[in-house]
């Protein structure tokens, strides 16, 4: 009798001690999980100049070392008030045959529009309008909207110039469909939140792109990645280089950002 | 068009040709040497060596642009025989800054066509944009003189641009995005307001002539301007993303159409989207004769899907009605009756860019890099669903920075008075160089 009370409370205590345990590590992970989410909106914020900007990208595109294709489009970002994603105004500058196309994204709203034709088109997500870059890709982005982050361990990583970096590593998830990308690595530099290198994958585990995030200079206020290498995950001899300048803030009236405006978009 | 029939106009053709492929190659090798060229590798420190060429290095301010296309075509006549054709045009489009609230705009293209004999050059211009912007407000825009306005989200068809009527003075190509860009834009006061969620304008067009002018230089307000016109159209977003747009546009000879457009995104690849418009008219069988009867309500619509693939391929079907147009048994009655109200009907119908049967579809593909990088391909047919004739085209187009080099193909099938059998064209093969500057 008493060893039978004796057990229950033995394994009643015990329950109780595995719970609060068990409790103690999802509270554990739960914080680890927002230090991630922090941590990842602080990298965006590098990346990301803080309200309504502008900048001009370049894109050259390189196929076994030689130069393929050459973009350069001015962009336009301006963060929506409520999700604090951006929304992107993009104008093609060159080449000359592409000479003020402009796409509008808002989401998964997107929008293509051709002077030529005054034709405003409604494209899909995954319709691409450059050639080895997703429309993803040049657009601005704050991950930390989109993705769900877990903080991975830490590791050393080579950046971009070939410097080792003590980074977070953290893992994405996507929060949405509204993505281009379903999972991200991403390594990010653990004395000032710089991202150094991603990874970019597909939702069945392939790798479609890494990304190395250098040059780092002083724009708008903060040291910012001016050039981001792109190298493609199933034939590496892809590879793309973004280059950012003429960085600016750009008060982009709301008004601005849909279809009927496109026709009557002067560049700034 | 006169048919072929001497030898000197042949060799003529020949040089021309030769001409065009000394340029091409000759542009080509200069693309090509442009190009900067770094060590091979295969691994992230190869890429990461790469060095950032100044190709792209593009002034942003630049405000105008250049296009000078050159094509040979050959056709084959459904009465037999063949012509052949040579065509050089200019084309040039400018959006200028002329003070902090002004801007001009203009664009022009001139066309230098050889129809079959290089002794018989004829030239035709299209004045397409000249108008004045001003932007006294971020939110208001006012805009005076000739301008292109576009409505309607369909590929094929879109009965909800009003302004297309007599617009083509020259067709360059039948593909639906080439109609769009070579025409005449129209003259017009424009306002408009715009809101976070939404944007109104209003269009006033005055009738400035009473007809049309054949004259290759005239800027032929005539074809746009024959009567008094006004658009208004509205969009705004409801819920989500979804903004649809309602326009209504008014004559003064005629009841005001309705018109619609909406779009929806099915899932990260699908794109769908209708297109009405509905109003009182007369058929478009009484407007062509002048023949005196009833208005009723026609309804006119293009709806259809664009699903886009993961190799850069686009696909887009569409289908197409047109209540104003004639129905099986009329079109019927009509390729078999009075020869000279048919063509009558036929010429009405295409200066319109409206249907000449009730029903029909359009499948049009895209694929950019298709099997090589720089190489596109685009296809469509048009279907003509009342008398199954059909109209295939294909179009394969390779380009380097500033120079593409095209292959066009078309063929008109069906029977001799069907929608596109009783074309006077059976095949045309074309080929085409486009240099921007």
């Amino acid at each position: 009798m008493f060893n039978q009370v004796h057990m229950r409370r033995w394994l009643a205590g015990l329950g109780t001690a595995l719970l609060a345990l068990q409790g103690a590590a999802h509270a554990a992970e739960v914080d680890s999980d927002a230090e991630a989410q922090r941590i990842l909106a602080a990298s965006d914020a590098v990346r990301n100049p803080s309200r309504s900007f502008g900048l001009t990208t370049s894109l050259i595109e390189y196929h076994n070392g030689h130069q393929t294709d050459s973009n350069t489009l001015q962009i336009y970002a301006k963060a929506e008030p409520e999700s604090g994603q951006y929304r992107n105004l993009i104008r093609f500058v060159a080449p000359a045959r592409d000479l003020d196309k402009l796409m509008l994204k808002n989401g998964n709203d997107l929008w293509f529009y051709d002077p030529a034709s005054q034709a405003s088109v409604r494209i899909s997500p995954r319709q691409r309008l450059l050639g080895q870059a997703a429309n993803g890709d040049v657009v601005t982005v704050n991950f930390a909207k989109d993705y769900h982050a877990h903080l991975s361990g830490d590791e050393e990583v080579e950046d971009g110039e070939r410097v080792a970096h003590h980074c977070h590593k953290l893992a994405l998830s996507a929060a949405s469909s509204d993505v281009t990308y379903d999972n991200i690595e991403i390594w990010i530099d653990a004395t000032n939140n710089r991202p150094v290198k991603a990874k970019f994958y597909a939702q069945s585990g392939q790798l479609l792109k890494t990304a190395y995030y250098r040059n780092y200079q002083r724009e708008l206020e903060v040291e910012r990645p001016t050039e981001t290498v792109i190298i493609d995950g199933l034939d590496h001899q892809w590879v793309t280089i973004m280059r950012y300048a003429d960085y600016a803030w750009r008060d982009v009236p709301e008004s601005w950002l849909q279809r009927d405006y496109l026709p009557r978009f002067k560049p700034q | 068009m006169p048919a072929r029939s001497s030898r000197s106009a042949a060799a003529a053709s020949v040089v021309r040709v030769a001409l065009l492929w000394t340029l091409t190659v000759t542009c080509a090798a200069a693309a090509e040497q442009a190009q900067t060229s770094a060590p091979p590798g295969d691994d992230d420190a190869a890429a990461l060596a790469l060095p950032f060429g100044d190709a792209a290095a593009a002034s942003t301010t630049r405000s105008t642009s250049v296009t000078l296309e050159a094509d040979q075509t050959d056709s084959t006549l459904a009465q037999g025989g063949s012509i052949d054709a040579q065509r050089l045009s200019i084309d040039a489009r400018s959006n200028l800054a002329l003070a902090s609230q002004w801007r001009a705009i203009l664009a022009d293209r001139l066309d230098l066509l050889w129809p079959g004999r290089f002794d018989e050059a004829q030239q035709i211009n299209t004045l397409k944009e000249a108008y004045l912007s001003w932007q006294p407000r971020a939110n208001l825009l006012l805009d005076l003189g000739r301008i292109n306005v576009r409505q309607g989200v369909g590929y094929g068809y879109n009965p909800t641009d009003f302004f297309r009527a007599d617009a083509i003075r020259a067709i360059e190509s039948i593909d639906p995005d080439s109609l769009r860009q070579n025409r005449l834009g129209t003259v017009m006061l424009r306002s408009e307001q715009l809101w976070d969620s939404g944007a109104l304008t209003e269009v006033y067009a005055p009738k400035l002539a009473e007809h049309a002018s054949a004259a290759p230089f005239d800027p032929d307000v005539g074809a746009t301007n024959a009567q008094n016109r006004w658009l208004i159209s509205l969009s705004q977003r409801l819920i989500g993303s979804w903004s649809p747009q309602w326009l209504l546009e008014g004559t003064d000879s005629g009841a005001p159409q309705l018109g619609w457009n909406t779009t929806a995104a099915l899932g990260d690849a699908t794109v769908a989207y209708l297109e009405l418009a509905s109003g009182e008219s007369p058929s478009l069988w009484r407007q062509a004769l002048g023949l005196p009867g009833e208005d009723s309500v026609h309804t006119r619509a293009a709806m259809g899907f664009t699903y886009s693939a993961a190799n850069k391929l686009t696909v887009t079907l569409e289908y197409e009605y047109d209540g104003a147009a004639l129905s099986a048994s009329a079109w019927s009655a009509a390729r078999h009756a009075n020869l000279a109200a048919y063509g009558r009907y036929r010429e009405f119908v295409a200066a319109q860019q409206e249907l000449p049967t009730q029903h029909s579809a359009f499948g049009y593909l895209t694929w950019q890099d298709a099997f090589i990088r720089h190489l596109d391909l685009a296809a469509f047919l048009r279907l003509d669903l009342v008398d199954h004739s059909s109209l295939p085209y294909a179009e394969a187009r390779y380009h380097w920075t500033h120079l593409d080099a095209a292959v066009r193909w078309q063929r008109y099938s069906g029977d001799a008075s069907s929608d596109y059998g009783a074309a006077p064209t059976r095949q045309s093969a074309q080929l085409l160089l486009d240099y921007y500057f």
